[in-house]
C-alpha cells in the first residue's frame, strides 16, 4: 500500500524503483477491484460483516493512533462510539432532524467531552492513564444505562432512519458497504497525511523520547489532548454510522467489552501501521462469526489473542506483514 | 554586555537533602562556559533547573533578561534555550534524517488540521524541515547514515544526531549535559572541534562535563561542589585553586 | 437523614472498604515486588470465589476447605501467570505498556472464560455465621462482614511481619528495591518475582472468598474490584502497601455515603470518578511520600 512507499530504499536504481512501484500499484488495483465487486458475489451476512469491519476500522483508527503514535492505551473509545450513536439516534427519532445534524452533534459532544476530560487525565501517563480510560469506559456504560430518558437505557432507541445520500437510501448492507469503506479509506488517507506532517513528527518524537521532544518545543500535553480529541471524533463518527446502519441501538453495544474490542483491534492489527488497523478490524469481525457455533468463546479467544500479540507479535499483523514485505523487497533488490 | 543566562541564588532540596545551595553564576552571550564538579555535586539538578525540567525552591533563572524560573520546557525552547541529555535522547524509531527534521519543529507552524488535510502549507513545512535536516547532516558528517534508524546507531553517532538536531532548532544557548560520555578520544576531539566551530558562528554554549579535555574549550569554568560554586575562572586558574584540588583529590 | 441509615451505610462502606483494601494490598504487593501494575488482581478474587464455590458445591467439602481451596486457586493463578506469561514477556523486553496490556488481556480472558464456562448467573457462597447479623445501635451488619474485617486486618498484620521479619520476605523486598544488588548476594530474583505473584494471588483469592458471600460471584466482578482496589492502593500510597487499608476504607465509606444522596445505580460512577480524581490530584496518596506518577 501507499505507506510502504517511503520505505523503499532509495539506493535502488531508478528502473528498479519504477518496477517496484508499478508492482505495488498493481497490487492496490487488484485489491480495489476485489473490494468493488465483493457485494456482487458474497452473501448478505458476509457483506454485513464487512460493513462492521469498516465501522470498526474507523473507530479503531482512533485507538490505534493513540497507541501507536503517542504510546497511550485508551479504553475510552466505547464511550465516544456510544455518544455518536445516541446523538444521532436521539436527534433523528425525537426531533426529526436530518442525519447530518445528528452526526455533527455527536462529533461535537464527543470532542467537547474528550477535551474536558482529556485535559486533566492526559497529564497522567502509563498505567495510570490506561486505567483512567478504563474507569471512563465504566462511567460511560453506567451513564448510558442510567440516563434512560436520553438513551432508552437497556431498551435502547429504535427506528433510526436509514441514511439518504442524494436520494439514494442506504437500506441494505450492500449499499452501506459502498459508503462505509470510502469513508474509512478517506480517514486512513488523512491519517497517513498526518503521520507525514510536522505534527506527525512531533507525535512520534513524543512517543520515543518525550523529554527530548519537549526540548524541541513540542508541548506534549497539548498534543496528547489534540490526538485524544481526534480519536474521539473518529469514535463518534463510527458510532453515528453504526446507528444508521443497524437502526436500533442499546447500551449493550457500548460497554467495556466494546472498548476491549477496539483496543484488541489496535494491538493485534499493529498500532503503528495504517493497514494494520484494517487487518485488526477484519479479524475482530470475522473471528466471532467463525466461532459462533461455540457460543461466547470468541471473547476468551480475543483476550487470548491480545496476550499472544503482546508476547509474540508486539507489532501486530500489520507490523509483521510490513517487515515481511520489506525483507521481500530487499531480497528482490539484491537479485 | 548583558548576560544571556543568569542563575541567581538558586537552591533546591530533595526530601530534606539540600542539593543546591544559593548557586549563582552567569553565562555571557557568545562564550563557552563550563560547569564541572565531582559526582553528586548537583550539576544535573542545576542543569534541569536551567532547562526547565525542575523548578528551584528559591532563586531565579533569568534568560535574555526575563525570569523563566517557572516557564515550561517547550516555552524555554521557543526562546532558544535548548539542551541535550546525558544519555543521548534520539528518537529511536525514526531515521537520522527524521530525527533532525523533528528539530525544526519550532521553525514551522502548520498544525494538526493542516497536517491531516495535507495542505500546501503543511507540505511546504515538511520540505523546509527536510532541507534543513539534509544540510545539518552534511555539516555534522551524518550523510552516510541518514536513512538508518537512530536507535541502531552507536553512541557516538547518536550524540552527533542529537547535536545536529539541537543545532537545527536554532538555539541561542545550547546546554550540553555530559556530551562526551561514551565517546572515545578521537570522537571527543572531533566534538571539541565541532563545538568550537559552532561557537565561532555565534552559538553560546553551556557545558557540563567530567571530561577535563573537553572542558579546555571553555573560556570560563565554574566548579560546583556539594551544591555550591567553589571557584570560577579560566581553566588554569581553576586548576591552581586549592579548594578545587581538595574537592577532587579528596575523593 | 436518620442516624440509623447513616450508620448502616457507614458499616456497609467499612465492609466494602476492607475488601477494596485487600485487593489494593494485592496490587501494591505485586507492584512493589515487580514494578508491574496488576490489572488482573480482581480476577484472582473471581477465581478464588469461584473455586471455593465449586469445592463447596461439587465436592461438598466443608466451608473451611472451600475457603482454603479458593485461596489456593488464587495463589496458583498468580504463580502460573508469572511463570507462563510474565516471564516470557519480560524476556522479550517487556515495556510498561506490554505488561499493562498483558495483565489487561489476562483479566479479560479470565472474565470471558468464567462467562463461557459458568454463564451469566451469579453464585452465592455462604458466609461465616451464615445469614446472621449483629446489631449496633439499630444498624445491622452481617456476622460475616465482621469476620471479613477481622480476617483482613489479621492478614495485613501477617503480611507486614512477613515482609519485615522473615528471611524470604526481606529477600523479596530486596529483590524489588535493587535487582542487581540482591542478585549479587545470592537472591534468586526471578524466583522472588514469582513468589510475589503467588503472594498477590493468595491475597486476591482470599479477598474473593471473603467478599463472595456479600456480593455474589459473577463474571464481571473482577474488573470493578481491580479498579476500586487500585483506587484504594493509590489513595493509601503505592509505595506503602499497608496504606491500602486507609485508602480502601476511605473509598468504601465515601462510596456508601455518597450513594445515600444519589441513586444506587451511580455507585460505580462515583467510585470511578474518585479513582480518576485521586490519580490526578493525589498520585502519591494521602500517606505515601515519593511521587510516582504511574509512567
Amino acid at each position: 500500500m501507499k505507506q510502504f512507499e517511503s520505505e523503499v530504499p532509495s539506493s535502488l536504481p531508478a528502473s528498479r524503483l519504477r518496477s517496484v512501484r508499478y508492482r505495488m500499484w498493481g497490487v492496490v488495483a487488484v485489491l480495489f477491484a476485489l473490494w468493488a465487486v465483493a457485494p456482487g458475489f458474497a452473501s448478505r451476512s458476509v457483506i454485513d460483516m464487512l460493513v462492521f469491519s469498516g465501522l470498526y476500522t474507523i473507530a479503531g483508527l482512533g485507538v490505534a493512533f493513540l497507541l501507536g503514535q503517542c504510546g497511550i492505551v485508551s479504553l475510552a473509545q466505547s464511550v465516544f462510539y456510544g455518544i455518536g450513536a445516541y446523538s444521532t439516534a436521539y436527534c433523528t427519532t425525537h426531533y426529526g432532524w436530518p442525519a447530518p445534524a445528528g452526526f455533527a452533534i455527536g462529533v461535537a459532544i464527543s470532542a467537547a467531552i474528550a477535551l474536558a476530560v482529556g485535559w486533566p487525565v492526559l497529564r497522567l501517563s502509563g498505567y495510570f492513564l490506561a486505567l483512567a480510560t478504563l474507569a471512563l469506559a465504566i462511567i460511560g456504560q453506567v451513564l448510558f444505562t442510567e440516563w434512560d430518558w436520553l438513551t432508552g437505557g437497556t431498551l435502547g432507541i429504535g427506528g433510526i432512519p436509514h441514511l439518504n445520500l442524494f436520494g439514494f437510501v442506504l437500506n441494505s448492507p450492500q449499499r452501506f458497504y459502498y459508503l462505509v469503506w470510502p469513508v474509512a479509506a478517506l480517514l486512513l488517507l488523512l491519517h497517513r497525511n498526518l503521520l507525514r506532517s510536522r505534527t506527525g513528527f512531533a507525535m512520534r518524537a513524543m512517543r520515543d523520547a518525550p523529554a527530548a521532544a519537549a526540548v524541541l518545543g513540542v508541548d506534549n500535553h497539548l498534543l496528547k489532548v489534540k490526538v485524544f480529541v481526534l480519536s474521539a471524533v473518529l469514535g463518534a463518527l463510527a458510532g453515528s454510522l453504526f446507528a444508521h446502519y443497524v437502526s436500533f441501538v442499546s447500551v449493550d453495544s457500548f460497554g467495556v467489552d466494546r472498548a476491549i474490542n477496539f483496543l484488541l483491534l489496535a494491538v493485534l492489527g499493529g498500532a503503528k501501521t495504517v493497514l494494520g488497523t484494517v487487518l485488526g478490524a477484519l479479524f475482530i469481525t470475522i473471528m466471532p462469526r467463525l466461532l459462533s457455533r461455540f457460543g461466547d468463546i470468541h471473547a476468551v479467544l480475543f483476550a487470548g489473542c491480545l496476550i499472544a500479540a503482546v508476547i509474540f507479535l508486539p507489532e501486530g499483523f500489520g507490523g509483521a506483514l510490513g517487515r515481511m514485505a520489506q525483507r521481500l523487497r530487499a531480497r528482490q533488490a539484491r537479485t | 554586555m548583558a548576560a544571556l543566562l543568569e542563575v541567581k541564588q538558586v537552591s533546591r532540596s530533595f526530601s530534606g537533602l539540600r542539593v543546591l545551595n544559593n548557586v549563582s553564576f552567569a553565562v555571557e552571550a557568545g562564550g563557552i562556559i563550563g560547569l564541572i564538579g565531582p559526582n553528586g555535586a548537583g550539576k544535573s539538578t542545576l542543569f534541569n533547573i536551567v532547562s526547565g525540567f525542575l523548578a528551584p525552591d528559591a532563586g531565579l533563572v533569568l534568560y535574555q533578561g526575563h525570569d523563566v524560573s517557572r516557564l515550561s520546557v517547550p516555552a524555554r525552547s521557543r526562546s532558544g534555550l535548548v539542551r541535550t541529555f546525558q544519555t543521548p535522547q534520539v528518537f529511536a524509531n525514526l531515521t537520522v534524517r527524521e530525527n533532525i527534521m523533528a528539530g525544526s519543529y519550532k521553525q514551522t507552524a502548520s498544525g494538526l488540521t493542516a497536517g491531516l488535510l495535507g495542505t500546501p502549507r503543511a507540505r511546504a513545512d515538511i520540505a523546509r524541515m527536510r532541507a534543513a535536516a539534509d544540510a545539518a547532516c552534511e555539516r555534522f558528517g551524518l550523510t552516510r547514515v541518514v536513512d538508518q534508524l537512530a536507535g541502531k546507531l552507536p553512541g557516538g553517532q547518536q550524540r552527533l544526531v542529537e547535536l545536529a538536531r539541537a543545532w537545527v532548532s536554532e538555539p541561542a544557548l545550547l546546554c550540553l549535559d555530559e556530551p562526551s560520555s561514551g565517546l572515545n578520544s578521537k570522537e571527543v576531539a572531533r566534538l571539541m572541534q565541532t563545538l568550537q566551530r559552532l561557537n565561532r558562528e555565534g552559538l553560546t554554549i553551556l557545558l557540563v562535563s567530567h571530561d577535563m579535555d573537553l572542558v579546555t574549550i571553555a573560556s570560563s569554568i565554574h566548579v560546583l561542589c556539594f551544591g555550591e560554586i567553589i571557584a570560577s575562572g579560566a581553566l588554569t586558574q581553576i586548576q591552581a585553586d586549592a579548594r578545587v584540588r581538595e574537592a577532587y583529590l579528596g575523593l | 437523614m436518620s442516624g440509623t441509615l447513616l450508620l448502616q451505610s457507614a458499616l456497609a462502606g467499612l465492609t466494602n472498604g476492607f475488601v477494596y483494601a485487600l485487593v489494593g494490598l494485592g496490587i501494591a504487593v505485586i507492584f512493589r515486588g515487580t514494578r508491574i501494575i496488576n490489572a488482573m488482581q480482581g480476577e484472582f478474587a473471581l477465581v478464588g470465589g469461584m473455586a471455593a464455590y465449586l469445592v463447596l458445591d461439587r465436592l461438598s467439602f466443608p466451608l473451611a476447605f472451600a475457603a482454603l481451596g479458593g485461596i489456593a486457586a488464587g495463589g496458583m493463578l498468580g504463580w502460573l501467570t508469572d511463570l507462563l506469561l510474565v516471564r516470557p514477556t519480560r524476556r522479550r523486553g517487556g515495556t510498561e505498556e506490554s505488561f499493562l496490556l498483558l495483565t489487561l488481556g489476562i483479566a479479560f480472558a479470565i472474565s470471558a472464560g468464567v462467562l463461557f464456562i459458568f454463564g451469566r448467573d451469579s453464585r452465592l457462597l455462604p458466609g461465616i455465621g451464615g445469614e446472621t447479623s449483629q446489631i449496633f445501635f439499630d444498624a445491622a451488619i452481617r456476622t460475616h462482614a465482621l469476620w471479613l474485617i477481622a480476617i483482613s486486618s489479621l492478614v495485613m498484620l501477617l503480611l507486614w511481619l512477613f515482609y519485615h521479619r522473615t528471611h524470604i520476605g526481606l529477600s523479596m523486598m530486596a529483590a524489588s528495591i535493587d535487582e542487581d544488588g540482591a542478585a549479587s548476594i545470592g537472591i534468586d530474583v526471578p524466583r522472588m518475582r514469582t513468589l510475589t505473584f503467588l503472594l498477590g494471588g493468595l491475597v486476591g483469592g482470599l479477598a474473593g472468598v471473603l467478599v463472595s458471600p456479600l456480593i455474589t460471584i459473577h463474571y464481571e466482578m473482577g474488573l470493578l474490584l481491580t479498579l476500586k482496589g487500585f483506587a484504594a492502593a493509590i489513595l493509601g500510597g503505592l509505595s506503602n502497601p499497608f496504606g491500602a487499608v486507609v485508602g480502601g476504607v476511605t473509598l468504601g465509606l465515601v462510596e456508601s455515603l455518597a450513594v445515600l444522596s444519589v441513586s444506587s445505580g451511580y455507585k460505580d460512577v462515583i467510585a470511578m470518578t474518585i479513582l480518576i480524581l485521586i490519580m490526578i490530584v493525589l498520585p502519591n496518596g494521602m500517606l505515601g511520600k515519593r511521587a510516582r506518577k504511574g509512567g
